[in-house]
C-alpha cells in the first residue's frame, strides 16, 4: 500500500513571478519564507509522488470540452506555456501512471466520473508553487485539474468527497509509494471582474478558521454561500477542500497568511496532519 | 450569456505568435471568427463593459492584457462598467 505522507496547500498567482520586482521587500520575504517552509516539509516527507490539485487557466481545456475534474495519468506532462515562466527549470515533468491509474479506477468504481488525460500541460497554477518551494528534487506528479474558473463547478461537499476518495485510493494501492498532496490556488482574489485587485480578508480569515475548526457542515455551508459573493478567484479554495477531505478534515495548520495587493491575492500557505 | 466565438478568439490569442499577429492587424485575425456584428464592433472599440458580459472573466483579462491594455486601465474600465450598470438599474 502507498502511504500518505504530507498534505499541503499554497496560493499561486502569475504576478508572483511576472511582477516579482513590484512586490514589496516585506511581502517578498514572507512569500519566500512560506514557500521555502512548504518545500522543507515536502522534502522532509520524502514523497515519491505528489498529487497536485490545481485549476486549468484555459490551457488544456476550453468551453467546447470542459471537465469538472480531470486526472493526469500519463508518464510525462508538459511544463508551463506562459511566456513569463520561460525560466521554469522543467520543460517536461514526470508523471506517476501506475498510481494515477489506480486512483482513476478507484474513482470510477466508487461512482466518480473524472475525465482522463495522458498528457497535461501544467500551467502556473501547478508550476509556480513547485518552483518557488525550491525542492531538493522534483517528485513524480499526478496532476488533478479541477474546474475552478467557469461555472458551474463541483460542490464543496463533492470536493470533500474527492479528498476522502484520494485518501482511500492511496491506502488501497497495491504498490509501494510515499505520496503527498499539494492543493494550489486561493484564497480570495478577483480576476477580470469589477472587483479585480480586491482581497477579501474576512473571507480568507473565515476559511482559515473553518479549516482549523474541522467541522465539515459549517465549512460547506459557509463556502457555498460566500463563494457567490466574493471574487471569482476564491473558487480555487475547492482544491483546499479536497486536501482537507484527504486529511479527514483534521489537523489544519496555517503556515502563513498575508494579503498581497501587488499580486491581487490573499496568500495562504498551509499543511494538514497526514494521518487524519 | 457566453459568446462561443468571442471566447474562442480570446482563447486562441493566448498563443504569443497569434497575439502578435492580432496586434499588428486585427482584421486579418478577426476574419477567422464568425462574430456577430455588434460583438465585432465592441472588440474593435475595446468596449470592456460590453465584452465582459459575454466571456469568462479570466479570458477577458488575458485578452486585454495581450492586446496591450494595462491592468490599471482595464480595472478602471471594469469598475466604470459596474457603476454604469448600477446607475442604469436605478435610472
Amino acid at each position: 500500500m502507498a502511504e500518505l505522507v504530507g498534505i499541503f496547500a499554497a496560493s499561486h498567482g502569475p504576478l508572483m513571478v511576472r511582477d516579482w520586482d513590484k512586490v514589496t521587500p516585506e511581502h517578498q520575504a514572507r512569500l519566500t519564507g512560506a514557500f521555502h517552509e512548504l518545500g522543507r516539509r515536502l522534502d522532509a516527507a520524502r514523497a515519491d509522488v505528489v498529487i497536485v490539485v490545481s485549476p486549468d487557466h484555459w490551457v488544456n481545456f476550453f468551453i467546447n470540452n470542459l471537465p469538472s475534474v480531470c486526472i493526469g495519468v500519463g508518464e510525462e506532462h508538459d511544463g508551463p506555456p506562459e511566456p513569463f515562466l520561460k525560466a521554469f527549470p522543467h520543460r517536461t515533468l514526470p508523471g506517476a501512471p501506475d498510481l494515477a491509474g489506480h486512483i482513476l479506477r478507484t474513482a470510477l468504481a466508487e461512482g466518480f466520473e473524472p475525465s482522463i488525460s495522458h498528457r497535461l500541460t501544467l500551467d502556473h497554477g501547478f508550476c509556480i508553487p513547485l518552483w518557488l518551494m525550491k525542492l531538493e528534487r522534483l517528485p513524480r506528479l499526478i496532476p488533478i485539474v479541477v474546474n475552478d474558473l467557469e461555472p458551474p463547478m463541483i460542490s464543496i461537499r463533492r470536493a470533500l468527497d474527492w479528498g476522502r476518495l484520494l485518501k482511500r485510493a492511496i491506502a488501497s494501492y497495491p504498490g509501494t509509494a510515499r505520496v503527498a498532496i499539494l492543493a494550489t490556488g486561493g484564497l480570495s482574489h478577483s480576476i477580470g471582474e469589477p472587483t479585480m485587485g480586491d482581497i477579501d480578508e474576512p473571507f480568507d480569515h473565515e476559511c482559515i478558521r473553518l479549516f482549523r475548526a474541522g467541522a465539515e457542515q459549517p465549512l460547506c455551508d459557509y463556502l457555498e454561500r460566500a463563494l457567490t459573493e466574493t471574487g471569482n478567484g476564491a473558487h480555487e479554495v475547492r482544491n483546499w477542500v479536497i486536501a482537507h477531505g484527504a486529511a479527514g478534515s483534521r489537523g489544519f495548520e496555517a503556515i502563513d497568511y498575508l494579503p498581497v495587493p501587488e499580486v491581487y491575492v490573499g496568500c495562504c500557505f498551509a499543511a494538514w496532519q497526514a494521518g487524519g | 450569456m457566453t459568446d462561443y466565438w468571442l471566447s474562442k478568439l480570446f482563447f486562441d490569442l493566448q498563443t504569443p505568435a497569434r497575439a502578435a499577429a492580432y496586434r499588428a492587424d486585427r482584421a486579418s485575425i478577426l476574419k477567422d471568427y464568425p462574430l456577430k456584428p455588434e460583438v465585432r464592433a465592441a472588440v474593435l472599440a475595446d468596449d470592456v463593459a460590453y465584452l465582459a458580459r459575454l466571456v469568462n472573466p479570466y479570458l477577458l483579462r488575458f485578452y486585454f492584457s495581450s492586446a496591450g491594455m494595462s491592468d490599471a486601465d482595464f480595472i478602471a474600465k471594469l469598475r466604470a462598467s459596474k457603476a454604469d450598470a448600477k446607475e442604469a438599474a436605478h435610472g
